[in-house]
């Protein structure tokens, strides 16, 4: 807090970053902001694995001394993020919120870590997700579950629980979270914060932990559009350490932040996605298709006809995958995951080889269709992010709730799942608040690359709402 | 004994026979016993598509996908 009464961690990270260029606040003291309500509330959030404040001082003084001394800086100079708990760092923790890695130090680091570096960031935490990024609640056994900052009984989303919170609570300018089934988007609607999905190899996966080759993706969880913007145009492209990332030129993302969208056209879905959907989140949704009209978009209705096979083969994938994966570790220390972890990963085991082929070579030809009969009609896609209005961490918790909580917990990430299968660009926005005060999410998801066009329309939405600027009152514990 | 748990007992010992994986809890063999929907799902989709005769590539498909669509 400054002596004006301002939180610098309130900036976003666009306006951090570029105070700090223009020497209006120095690197130190945003690190300060953000510990300062780090100390606050981390009690009440647990949003975090490992903190060192130590390092981060230092490389906070470094940032300011090499500003004072001039030269070029770095897009994301002097900032102090923090990351889930899956990104190698070269000597530092990286638990992926395991028992089994509570003590894994990898003596590598991961391509986007060393790219946010050499812009100018640093990351002084780890933070709180799922086990093993298994969970779309954010419930985490060894770790402790991580709670909503707007109520710290609901959940906060997962896998990448602790960014979308960190980010909500102001303990970090952003976050890297993983999604492959919507990891990054269910945190982001479920926090109130903005999050985007990349397309499927549009950012290199090296030294990060993996789920699922095939749905793996990194992306960022931020305050706004634009903050994903800069962070996306820092980590998209390909990686020569990482050979399933593309080789497609990366765009001034921030460049194309115009808030015009005369000329675009946008879908809503009239099938699937609004299936079963609550009222305040349909009104949300609804809402929202004004706004961005408001801007000048075209919103058109669509009826999809492909959902039930992007929606049947991406379980089985991801499912296959993340069985495959964690075998060993079923097999000599199934005790040491939590109860539904090990209990989400054991059918997979029984899918057949036969349906997980088909499923993986039907991929392609159903994406090319899914885009004929969507994109010649509209250029993006906008739908709830989560279809109800958000659970509690009770209601969820698969290890001590009923039989049948597992279907509530499952359900979360429908609306996210097929984006992952589908390959595509997809992001969550804040666009409202459900009657029980908990963030209320909108998806907006485009053709393949395509993620300038979704951080446009996302962004134009922003510059006539207010969602995403609102700040949660964390209660004490 | 039911339907449903014919069908998880089966499952899991194919699943131990092939992979040597026991059920680790009540909640595995639960959601063990929700493939059956993801069978049906399956079963649901058969004959309506075709697998393509030429060498193909998800990433290729992304690339292709790209365009479709798009206005000058």
């Amino acid at each position: 807090m400054t002596a004006a009464g301002l939180d610098l961690a309130d900036l976003s990270l666009v306006d951090a970053a570029d105070a700090v260029r223009k020497g209006e606040v120095s690197a130190v003291s945003l690190l300060e902001a953000c510990l300062a309500n780090l100390d606050s509330h981390e009690a009440a959030v647990n949003a975090t694995i490992w903190v060192d404040k130590e390092a981060a001082f230092t490389a906070a003084r470094a940032a300011d001394a090499k500003r004072a001394k001039g030269g070029p800086l770095g897009p994301l100079h002097g900032l102090p993020l923090a990351h889930k708990d899956m990104y190698y760092q070269a000597g530092r923790l990286s638990s992926c919120g395991s028992a089994i890695r509570r003590d894994f130090v990898p003596d590598y680091s991961a391509t986007v870590i060393e790219r946010l570096s050499a812009a100018g960031a640093y990351a002084f935490a780890g933070l709180n997700m799922a086990e093993f990024a298994q969970n779309g609640t954010g419930h985490n056994r060894h770790h402790g579950d991580c709670h909503n900052p707007w109520n710290l009984s609901y959940i906060t989303g997962g896998s990448s629980s602790g960014s979308g919170a960190a980010v909500a609570a102001r303990f970090t300018f952003a976050a890297l979270g993983s999604d492959t089934g919507g990891s990054i988007r269910l945190p982001a609607a479920a926090n109130g914060v903005s999050g985007i999905k990349p397309t499927q190899t549009r950012v290199s996966r090296y030294g990060v932990m993996p789920l699922s080759f095939s749905a793996d993706n990194v992306g960022p969880l931020t305050r706004t559009a634009r903050d994903c913007a800069r962070i996306m145009s820092v980590i998209a492209g390909h990686d020569p350490r990482d050979p399933t990332s593309a080789e497609m030129p990366v765009p001034d993302y921030e460049a194309g932040l115009t808030g015009d969208l005369r000329g675009v056209r946008i879908g809503m879905p009239s099938t699937y996605f609004l299936d079963e959907v609550d009222v305040p989140v349909r009104a949300a949704i609804e809402a929202s298709t004004s706004v961005l009209a408001g801007r000048g978009a075209t919103i058109v209705p669509l009826t999809l006809s492909l959902m039930d096979a992007v929606a049947t083969y991406a379980a089985a994938v991801s499912r296959v995958e993340g069985a495959t994966i964690h075998a060993e570790w079923m097999r000599q220390r199934p005790q040491d995951f939590a109860t539904h972890i090990n209990a989400r990963m054991f059918p997979g085991y029984a899918i057949p080889a036969t349906y997980y082929v088909e499923a993986l070579s039907r991929r392609g030809p159903i994406l090319k269709e899914f885009a004929k009969e969507v994109f010649s009609q509209v250029d993006l896609l906008v739908t709830p992010t989560i279809r109800t209005c958000l659970p509690t961490l009770a209601a969820t918790d698969i290890d001590n709730g009923p039989p049948g909580t597992e279907q509530v917990a499952l359900g979360i990430s429908t609306n996210t799942r097929p984006f992952n299968y589908l390959g595509l660009p997809s992001m969550s926005i804040p666009c409202g608040f459900d009657p029980n005060g908990l963030p209320i999410g909108l998806q907006i998801s485009g053709r393949p690359f395509a993620e300038a066009a979704v951080l446009q329309a996302a962004d134009a939405y922003q510059r006539d709402t207010d969602w995403h600027a609102r700040r949660p009152a964390i209660a004490a514990v | 004994m039911s339907e449903k748990t014919k069908f998880v007992n089966h499952m899991v010992a194919s699943i131990s026979t092939w992979h040597g994986v026991q059920p680790p809890n009540e909640v595995a063999l639960r959601m063990l016993g929700d493939l059956e929907k993801l069978i049906r799902d399956f079963e649901a989709l058969r004959g309506t598509m075709r697998f393509e005769d030429e060498p193909a590539s998800f990433e290729a498909a992304l690339v292709e996908a790209a365009s479709i669509g798009v206005r000058a």
